[in-house]
């Protein structure tokens, strides 16, 4: 990691040095410790650190501007040097493009600190904590599989236009599959993701992953069709996050490549949905600024069912003549921009009460390997894992084996009948993290089944 | 030259400063990466960038555990950040054997004296970049001339990774890995519908370990035309019906059907249950090797991180294990598993088939599959379209995948599919998405096409690994026949 003064520092002295008409330069620093944890104790692990700095050049033409970006490990002066060259030389290859704007200047973002317990937290404390876990599992003949991780990180950005902002943050989570020794007769999941490791509460998550193992023991064949669900805070994240990585975008809605298209302003989900992107939430707050140094805003994405305008950036809220919503992704790029911090309003009832509204249904732990097949409706797939169970007249059943769904968010989402009130921070196979509560759905499709 | 010894150098007193510091095993690799990405995206750059890494990886064994220390090598102290780290690697090691149920086992002893480079007639870092874009702004104007067209984009990747190892086992490996790719993908949106196109693959092009020579011979421009109008006609086409039908891979296709199929379920650590907390494990167990039926008689699958072209084409993996060629299915019959030197004792083998590699210095090796691919068969595309009934499916070019914890249920959808009428391609139909299981599937391939219709294709993003890591890897095949396969209606 790096103190500001320092960060900016060397950065404006890249900066200065570039020889570009417009320089902007973005230093990420951190240190991170993780331990892999299986039935045999400590499989993998690593006390690691990262300096990415990435220098973006721009000449400006009569025709608009030139641009590319090089980066570079380290913060050595041959290395900056080096990588400031790379970027000039490509950017004067670059055609000019007239779309493109001069770099923002000064502004004010919030500030954000990093835990310094959680970014020294060391092997000697996580030790214990693997300890404890393979020692549960095997009390319940059940194998443990997990990550424990601390990391903090730095992010810097000036450019040549006057705006320097940086941010620190720090991270902490402990997840535990624990698994019948043959990895067929059931699986329970549970994890947790914190801003401070000492927030990290290690027995409720080997609690929960272990008593979702022994319920889901020998779990019963079950065939395709429609289910109302459960889906708790890890199987939301896994079908959310599509619509951050293609449908919240404004460059995504212009390609005619988001659910949004044709539906904004339009109600088209229950009352019970709220989605922003919030990088303020005091329970899981994220970098206060964009890929390009603007102040991150919150922004209403689905309101009371409603479906709102997209996430912009500069570029794009120049083209659609709205507000810079400050999600860029780090530029140039071809994706345009994005939601990074993702809220799901919570509701008023516990996940027992969600429960208790469901005569017949399934209770999903997590979702595997979902994917986009359509992004219109944000047609998706993906498999159920760690834990379905079933729900009959209120309660929770028995163990179900694994289904696959095929089933779009806007379907899924136009069917929400209830909304729990404990919201959790949770992410997915590919990337990203979620705020969420436990939602219900009715007639979610499920197309296929599995042997385990 | 100087730079090269002084790195050597470097990974060796890791080495050296990890056994000081109380290590049974040590490795280092020092790593240089030098990249280009380029993108031209509707007539303009959409991304021009030069990455480049350099970093040291030090892992130690201390008490039958594994501990891993990386950091940047820039701008300080290169010899006391090696030590620094073997240190670090060490107690981080010492540290966690408190938690160690069973010693960490290590099949072997590998040390090899050796330089390694990928053979390339045209070197792509040598070809002006001036001479690379051009040819990528004619592949994406090659894309241009109907409405319909809302994204259209040229791409190319360019890698140089130089390795510098050195163990305990005193081996002193200099590799150099070069590997580029390019391709174009268009987009038409039209009747309500958004279709996606790409050639000669998804994922941004086809990647070879070769030089720029592989780029020329890809021909892009020649292939714009054809696929601007294979996404808008997608667009007017019938949405694929649901049911069962035979169904003829493309090769394209088949290359992540393999991926995801054979080659991840192979992967031994996942078998014993090392990735289930994110990747999952797998249903290939190891009493099923030498004698399940993975496949028909006609399915062969070999595993070769020797073969001419494949990203994973190399001299050694990360664990300083030389590379080699394997059978995983034999006429159907499961043979064989991707093996690292951690893992190779768990079932029997006395040596590990060089499978461990890590994503850069930054991370630690784990079991990676390396180049696998489906052998050729004896039909002739022709001949094999030919023999299929009415109704039949021919499909090509990943749009979506997805596969169980297990590496069982899978579903793909792929870009493009036509119904096959009187043995001829017939009725475009779009989202053609197929559901399986894996051994029933590979068990329903009744045919596979010829060496004249092999081709391998990279991939050039698998992930694998908690936290995740990124890998490159290469699989062959030639379109092949499958029966029965069940369609699902995904619209």
């Amino acid at each position: 990691m790096l103190e500001e003064e320092e960060a900016i520092r060397i950065a404006r002295r890249v900066v200065d040095g570039c020889g570009a008409d417009e320089t902007e330069v973005v230093i990420e620093a951190g240190v991170e410790r993780f331990v892999r944890f299986a039935d045999t104790g400590p499989t993998q692990s690593a006390d690691r650190e990262w300096r990415r700095v990435a220098v973006r050049a721009r000449l400006r033409e009569d025709e608009g501007w030139r641009e590319a970006k090089a980066t570079c490990d380290g913060t050595g002066e041959t290395e900056l040097r080096a990588a400031a060259e790379r970027a000039l030389t490509l950017a004067r290859l670059a055609p000019p493009n007239e779309e493109l704007l001069p770099l923002g200047g000064p502004v004010e973002v919030a500030e954000r600190a990093a835990d310094p317990a959680t970014v020294d937290h060391g092997f000697e404390a996580k030790a214990p904590w693997v300890e404890d876990a393979i020692a549960a599992c095997a009390a319940e003949r059940l194998v443990p599989a997990g990550l424990a991780t601390t990391s903090g990180e730095t992010v810097t950005l000036v450019n040549s236009a006057g705006r320097e902002v940086h941010a620190a943050s720090s991270r902490a989570s402990l997840a535990l599959t624990a698994s019948a020794p043959d990895f067929v007769n059931g699986a329970g999941f549970a994890d947790t993701i914190r801003r401070n490791a000492g927030d990290i509460d290690p027995d409720a998550v080997i609690r929960t992953a272990v008593d979702k193992a022994t319920r889901s023991r020998d779990p019963e064949p079950i065939e395709p069709g429609e289910y109302t669900v459960i889906l708790e805070p890890n199987a939301v994240s896994s079908i959310l996050l599509f619509a951050a990585y293609q449908g919240f975008g404004a460059q995504d809605v212009e390609e005619s490549a988001s659910f949004l298209c044709g539906r904004i302003g339009e109600k088209t989900f229950p009352e019970l949905l709220s989605v922003a992107d919030d990088a303020h939430d005091s329970l899981h707050p994220g970098c206060p600024f964009d890929g390009e140094g603007s102040p991150r805003q919150r922004v209403e994405l689905i309101e009371r069912g409603v479906v709102k305008d997209p996430v912009t950036d500069r570029l794009w809220a120049g083209k659609l003549g709205c507000a810079n919503t400050g999600h860029a992704t780090p530029l140039p790029n071809t994706e345009g921009p994005k939601p990074a911090n993702l809220v799901v309003a919570g509701g008023r009832q516990s996940i027992e009460e969600l429960i208790a509204g469901v005569e017949s249904g399934l209770l999903v732990t997590q979702f595997h390997y979902t994917n986009l097949i359509d992004p219109r409706d944000l047609l998706l797939t993906g498999m159920t894992r760690n834990g379905t169970f079933r729900i009959e007249n209120g309660e929770i059943g028995p163990a179900v084996k694994n289904l696959r769904f095929t089933e779009s968010l806007v379907n899924a989402f136009s069917n929400l009948s209830g909304v729990g009130a404990r919201r959790e921070v949770a992410g997915a196979l590919f990337s990203g993290e979620v705020l969420t509560p436990a939602l219900r759905l009715d007639g979610f499709r499920f197309t296929s089944t599995t042997d385990f | 030259m100087a730079g090269r010894r002084d790195e050597m150098d470097l990974a060796r007193r890791a080495v050296d400063a990890a056994l000081a510091a109380g290590a049974e095993y040590a490795d280092t690799r020092v790593g240089r990466l030098v990249a280009e990405e380029l993108v031209v995206k509707n007539g303009q750059i959409g991304a021009a960038e030069a990455p480049e890494e350099l970093g040291i990886g030090v892992r130690a064994r201390v008490n039958g555990c594994f501990g891993f220390a990386a950091a940047p090598l820039a701008g300080g102290d290169a010899d006391g950040l090696a030590d620094d780290l073997a240190r670090r690697a060490c107690r981080t090691a010492e540290r966690l054997s408190a938690a160690t149920v069973t010693p960490t086992p290590f099949a072997g002893r590998e040390g090899h004296v050796a330089e390694w480079a990928t053979p390339c007639e045209i070197d792509p870092f040598a070809v002006p970049v001036a001479e690379r874009l051009e040819l990528l702004r004619e592949a994406e104007a090659s894309l241009e001339g109907r409405d319909e067209t809302v994204v259209r984009e040229a791409q190319s990747s360019l890698r140089r990774e130089e390795q510098w190892q050195a163990s305990s086992e005193g081996a002193r490996i200099h590799q150099v890995l070069v590997r580029c790719g390019a391709g174009i993908s268009t987009t038409a949106a039209a009747r309500g519908q958004v279709q996606r196109r790409s050639y000669p693959s998804a994922f941004g092009g086809n990647y070879r370990s070769a030089g720029w020579e592989h780029v020329l011979g890809l021909d892009l421009a020649a292939h714009g035309e054809r696929i601007r109008d294979e996404s808008i006609a997608l667009c007017a086409a019938d949405p694929c019906p649901g049911g069962k039908r035979t169904l003829v891979l493309g090769a394209s296709q088949l290359a992540l059907q393999i991926h995801e199929s054979v080659g991840h379920p192979n992967e031994l650590d996942r078998v014993f249950g090392h990735e289930v907390d994110l990747a999952g494990s797998s249903f290939a167990t190891p009493e099923k090797l030498g004698s399940f039926r993975y496949g028909s008689e006609v399915v062969n699958l070999v595993a070769d991180s020797t073969i001419e072209g494949g990203l994973d084409t190399r001299g050694f993996d990360d664990e300083c294990v030389p590379s080699g060629r394997w059978p995983v299915v034999e006429q159907g019959i499961f043979k064989g598993y991707h093996t690292s030197r951690e893992w190779a004792e768990r079932i029997g083998e006395e040596r590990s088939r060089g499978a461990a590699r890590a994503e850069g210095w930054f991370n630690p090796p784990i079991i990676r599959m390396t180049n696998l691919s489906l052998m050729p068969g004896k039909w002739t595309l022709e001949a094999l379209l030919a023999d299929c009934e009415d109704g039949a499916i021919f499909a090509d070019t990943v749009k979506m995948w997805s596969i169980d914890q297990r590496r069982n249920n899978f579903q793909f959808t792929c870009e493009i599919a036509w119904e096959i009428e009187g043995g001829k391609l017939g009725r475009l139909l779009r989202n053609p998405t197929y559901q399986g299981s894996t051994p029933e599937f590979w068990g329903s391939c009744d045919a596979v096409c010829d060496a004249d219709h092999w081709g391998l294709y990279g991939v050039p993003n698998c992930g694998k690994g908690n936290p995740m890591q990124v890998a490159e890897m290469s699989h062959g095949a030639a379109p092949a026949r499958f029966r029965e396969v069940a369609f699902i209606a995904a619209e």
